[in-house]
């Protein structure tokens, strides 16, 4: 029986498996992609983006389902138009939606998935049964899967989508309709996928999740990459740029942020009850004047630290004009 | 001390090629048919009526050789049609409907595996569990009247041997694009499944009404035009009424346009539209 080679698998093993450039879809008047760029480094990678982004584009895209107008996606260096089936050998896909086959158990429905990918029957049963193991589904998998609820279907969509130990992974909204137990345990199963070498992309709304399990962010909106980068390094946030906390009476304070505003750029002000404010500040050279201004104008200095943000602050600044490279 | 997570696994076996794909998708539409006991009361009930009788009448009357006309008779039955009209709609019901209603297609379509591919896996499927009726048991009985005849004209009889593959092929595959096509049309089996039959009926109906006023008109009736196939293939005359371009490019008609209605819905489907 004639196999076929595992070069793709190669491929999809370097350092950016998958690459974008230029890559612009239209659907009639709809642009869903224009212009997208981004190379998605082999780790486990959080797709955002507002509904309508073009996020579920890039991965059909990817996929060689939609065929680009311009510009070309390269997954493991197989071209998305011409080589797709070769590309799909190597790549998971767990859909958003509900897509599992109602009428089958679990057990049939992931071998027979195995199958389609291109395993023996045997090597399908097999793995199936490995797989329903690691995503946690018991011997409810003997069931219709009619008879699931929504966290059991998501293991099973999860679980055709690795039965074939793909080499890259699209996960499009994995904790969509779970409890929050069942998220955890979601969550640590996409931890534990990416532990074992894979490129996981996970495109999700929820943003505390990607940023627990996601080493690098790619940022789309309106079918344009709006900024990418190691998740670390992105809600790092910019270098120079600090978080001062001061407390007082409130013509101190505002006697102190106009002081402060001849020294350094204050670049935001948050009023935090009548006697605190936090502000973000930079450009500070001279970091003793802060002190000496607090000093004399009675005021304490409750925090100065590197600005940090969490992913939901990033995301927003995202769509506030900003355009940049977070590498 | 807890119970360790346990930890993903990768797989070291070796994959098929993918032209061979089809064959997974072929062999789950057969298990599938071979399990629901419509499809097997159809199968049993429709040999034992259709094709119990000239079956032992073979075996046990004595003739010369195998007769077209016997052959003829035996596929040409009204009951034959039926029969072959409710098993198609039977097989191929759930056939694409299913994936529709449980939005599957991108299961089957992130994977390497082409629209083709897959229209191929099931038509194959369904031309096979039609084939238990419409061309195996044909041949079964046109086989065994061979072996039995009293006389030496062994080539006639295997010229009608081939007649009836032909016609038993015809058979088998006349129906089945349509039923695929009802299929695709709709999100549930039942829906499928009756639009095929009462489709073929109402065709039948109308080319009843029409041929009040031309008997040419006889011709749109899926089962009247099949008839007349028989009757071309096994070397009979046909009416003078028919014109057997017309009939020819009908059959194909029948055949080929529900397949291309196929292709393109299960092609867009793919791509998500």
């Amino acid at each position: 029986m004639p196999r076929i080679s595992d070069a793709s698998v190669r491929e999809l093993t370097s350092d950016h498996p998958l690459e974008a450039q230029r890559v612009t879809v239209r659907f009639g008047q709809v642009t869903a992609l224009d212009g997208f760029t981004a190379s998605i480094p082999r780790e486990s990678v959080g797709l955002l983006g507002p509904n309508g982004a073009g996020k579920s584009t890039f991965i059909k895209a990817s996929l060689g389902l939609l065929q680009p107008e311009a510009g070309s996606i390269l997954v493991g260096g197989l071209d998305s138009r011409s080589q797709s089936l070769r590309i799909r050998d190597n790549v998971g896909y767990m859909p958003e939606h509900d897509c599992l086959i109602s009428s089958l158990n679990a057990v049939e429905l992931v071998s027979y998935m195995a199958q389609i990918s291109g395993m023996t029957p045997r090597d399908a049963m097999q793995r199936g049964h490995e797989v329903l193991d690691f995503v946690g589904l018991g011997e409810e998998r003997y069931r219709l899967i009619k008879s699931y609820s929504t966290g059991m279907k998501q293991r099973v969509k999860l679980a055709q989508a690795i039965v074939h130990d793909p080499s890259l992974l699209f996960l499009d909204e994995p904790t969509s309709g779970m409890d929050p137990q069942g998220r955890e345990e979601m969550l640590d199963l996409i931890r534990r996928i990416g532990l074992a070498d894979k490129t996981v992309v996970v495109s999700s709304h929820i943003l505390q999740e990607v940023e627990r399990v996601c080493d690098y962010i790619v940022i789309i909106s309106n079918g344009r990459l709006i900024r990418a980068g190691k998740t670390q390094s992105l809600v790092a946030g910019e270098e120079g740029v600090h978080t001062l906390t001061v407390r007082g009476d409130v013509r101190a304070i505002e006697s102190y942020v106009r002081s402060m505003e001849e020294i350094c750029n204050v670049l935001e002000r948050k009023n935090e009850g009548d006697m605190q404010a936090s502000l973000l500040v930079s450009g500070c050279e001279d970091g003793k004047a802060i002190f000496r201004l607090a000093s004399e104008r009675g005021i304490q200095i409750r925090s100065y630290r590197p600005e940090k943000l969490d992913l939901e602050e990033v995301f927003l600044r995202s769509f506030e004009g900003e355009s940049k490279d977070g590498n | 001390m807890g119970i360790s997570p346990i930890q993903y696994r990768p797989w070291k076996g070796e994959r098929s090629a993918q032209n061979l794909r089809v064959y997974v998708i072929f062999r789950s539409v057969i298990n599938h048919g071979m399990k629901s006991p419509g499809v097997i009361i159809l199968l049993v009930i429709g040999f034992f009526i259709v094709f119990a009788f000239p079956l032992i009448s073979v075996v046990f009357a004595p003739h010369e050789r195998l007769e077209a006309s016997d052959m003829n008779s035996s596929l040409d039955s009204l009951i034959l049609a039926i029969f072959a009209l409710l098993l198609a709609a039977v097989v191929t019901s759930d056939l694409i409907s299913e994936d529709l209603s449980s939005n599957s297609f991108v299961l089957y379509f992130s994977r390497a595996l082409k629209s083709r591919d897959y229209i191929a896996g099931k038509t194959g499927g369904a031309l096979l569990l039609m084939s238990l009726l419409c061309l195996i048991p044909p041949l079964l009985i046109a086989v065994t009247a061979t072996l039995t005849q009293s006389g030496n004209d062994y080539w006639h009889s295997l010229t009608v041997i081939g007649r009836t593959i032909g016609a038993g092929a015809l058979a088998t595959v006349f129906y089945v694009p349509y039923g695929i096509m009802m299929s695709s049309f709709t999100r549930r089996k039942s829906y499928a499944a009756v639009g095929t039959f009462m489709s073929f009926f109402v065709l039948t109906i109308i080319a009843e009404v029409f041929a009040g006023f031309a008997q040419g008109w006889r011709i749109i009736s899926p089962i009247d035009s099949l008839s007349y196939s028989f009757d071309w293939i096994f070397g009979e005359a046909l009416p003078s009424f028919i014109n057997k371009g017309a009939l020819a490019a009908l059959i194909t008609l029948f055949i080929v346009l529900p397949s291309v209605v196929v292709y393109v819905k299960i092609t867009r489907q793919a791509v998500g539209k």
